[in-house]
């Protein structure tokens, strides 16, 4: 029975406009687990995810991560963490080479390592070929397969993925979606949000599903279609959020990870 | 302290590699001093025959410093810009989530400022001394006027830092330019303290770039006595350690 890597406790979130975007998630992810976090827009997913990794404060609750807790052991944590976020933020005046050995050293890497860590993660996301080009000049798919491959650079225990295949084309989704699978075959603990119904089931061998900022339901597929008598997961989701996927729009509040539906 | 070394050699390199990039960026930021000097040089002239004006100095000699200054001054808001771009391109936050020391961050900017600094230094200096203007304190003395401006550009760096730390917003960074002519020309740029009229003098007296543009032109123009070199140090170092905590200080503004 595998332990679990991530520990989260009765986390809140109340931004300062009075928003409340976490009202008291509970959930454990176990090692070596693809675990999906499932919701329509303005659910809360990338407010749970940056209270994760610390870049979004949390008002209160707990968060252990392989052991360690987030206040006291940032920095071991964040060496076992990798992110690949919403946004897909990358130095444009650096090729994407420079990029990847830039990480490498930051996480304290051997030379030789970063080298040869850069060739297959290069091969992996298909930019060998453009890997000396300024990364201003990538496309967004381009971009998105860079980010992925910035995040496994320091061969990171867990990995955040936050909307990952986002504006990709169906070609490049299914593509992430191999390099994901064998990353978890592999050992890697993932760790997936997303609004995609398809990549959740493809993907994820357990699920919660989260709305207005609560998981109203969590299991593996399996579980989640006998408990709530459905036929397949987008009929779950209906049943526990009320809702389908709708367009995105930014919260009053104006903080850029809060949105709500239409 | 070995992580903030080696975090500060790495983040250094990525820092002097965005100075060159583009290459044109370069440009504005000496052309600015060159245009001025030569410009006030040529039209002020005369300013060096009032009564008062320091005995066998020229007006073109009086505002080099201020071309070397300024050389530097312009340059000192780019880390902000950058670290503004950043911040909004989502790239800050990859930082932030990476096990380095955050002063690093900050120091790594610093070092693009310096190696800027001497890069457009060097370049105004020697246009400097194809037009005739000696240093007095010679080549000791030149090295000491890199220095003040370094750590001063730094220590001003910092300002824009923080207003991208605080403000995340690339347009107010990039406006921040503008605050730079207030502190520049209500000094002794363009006169003598004693022959500026009296709120202006007062103005100069608590402006702390008079002192720095005066240790600068004491270089240029005195020798190693002269205590306005040592008043520059001494605010450029204050400056430096108050602008450079308040900078890390924002680092929390960036999470929300």
């Amino acid at each position: 029975m595998a332990s679990n890597i991530i520990q989260v406790r009765d986390l809140r979130k109340t931004y300062p406009t009075g928003t409340e975007a976490v009202k008291g998630v509970t959930f454990d992810v176990k090692e070596g687990e693809f675990f999906g976090f499932l919701g329509p827009n303005g659910a809360g997913k990338t407010t749970t995810i940056n209270m994760l990794v610390d870049l979004v404060k949390r008002t209160s609750g707990e968060i252990e991560i392989d052991g360690l807790k987030l206040e006291t052991d940032a920095r071991e944590i964040y060496q076992r963490l990798g992110f690949a976020m919403q946004e897909v933020g990358l130095d444009e005046t650096a090729t994407a080479r420079e990029m990847l050995q830039l990480h490498g050293r930051l996480y304290h890497m051997p030379p030789e390592r970063i080298e040869s860590q850069i060739q297959k993660l290069l091969k992996l996301v298909e930019l060998e070929k453009v890997a000396d080009r300024y990364t201003h000049t990538y496309s967004g798919g381009m971009r998105r397969r860079f980010d992925l491959a910035l995040s496994l650079i320091h061969e990171p225990k867990i990995l955040f993925l936050d909307e990952p295949t986002q504006g990709l084309d169906p070609h490049a989704r299914k593509l992430i979606w191999g390099h994901l699978r064998e990353l978890n075959k592999a050992g890697m603990t993932v760790f997936l949000t997303t609004h995609f119904m398809e990549e959740a089931e493809a993907l994820c061998e357990r699920l919660a599903i989260m709305d207005q900022g609560q998981i109203v339901t969590e299991g593996t597929v399996p579980e989640l279609l006998q408990k709530h008598g459905a036929k397949n997961l987008e009929e779950v989701f209906l049943k526990t959020t009320g809702s389908t996927l709708g367009e995105d729009t930014v919260d009053p509040s104006g903080d850029p990870f809060i949105r709500s539906r239409h | 302290m070995s992580t903030f070394f080696h975090d500060w050699y790495y983040l250094s390199i990525r820092s002097i590699k965005q100075i060159w990039r583009p290459l044109l960026a370069l440009i504005p930021s000496l052309f600015i001093p060159i245009f001025f000097f030569v410009v006030n040089a040529a039209s002020l002239s005369a300013f060096a025959d009032v009564p008062g004006f320091p005995e066998g100095v020229s007006y073109r000699d009086f505002i080099a410093p201020i071309a070397l200054f300024t050389a530097v001054f312009f340059s000192a808001g780019n880390p902000g810009i950058e670290m503004v771009l950043d911040i909004s391109s989502g790239y800050f936050k990859k930082l932030m989530i990476m096990p380095i020391n955050r002063l690093a961050i900050i120091f790594g900017r610093l070092t693009e400022v310096a190696v800027q600094a001497v890069f457009q230094g060097l370049i105004v200096l020697v246009l400097l001394l194809a037009v005739g203007v000696r240093i007095r304190t010679g080549i000791p003395g030149t090295f000491a006027i890199f220095g003040l401006l370094i750590v001063f550009a730094m220590g001003w760096s910092c300002v824009s830092m923080t207003f991208a730390l605080r403000t995340q917003n690339a347009r107010l960074v990039q406006s921040l330019f503008v605050i730079v002519f207030p502190f520049l020309y209500i000094t002794t740029s363009q006169a003598p303290m004693h022959l500026l009229p009296p709120t202006f003098r007062v103005l100069a007296t608590y402006n702390p770039i008079t002192y720095i543009i005066e240790g600068v032109r004491a270089l240029v123009l005195n020798d190693w006595g002269d205590p306005a070199i040592w008043k520059g140090y001494a605010v450029a170092i204050g400056m430096f350690v108050v602008l450079v905590a308040v900078a890390l200080s924002s680092f929390k503004k960036v999470m929300k």
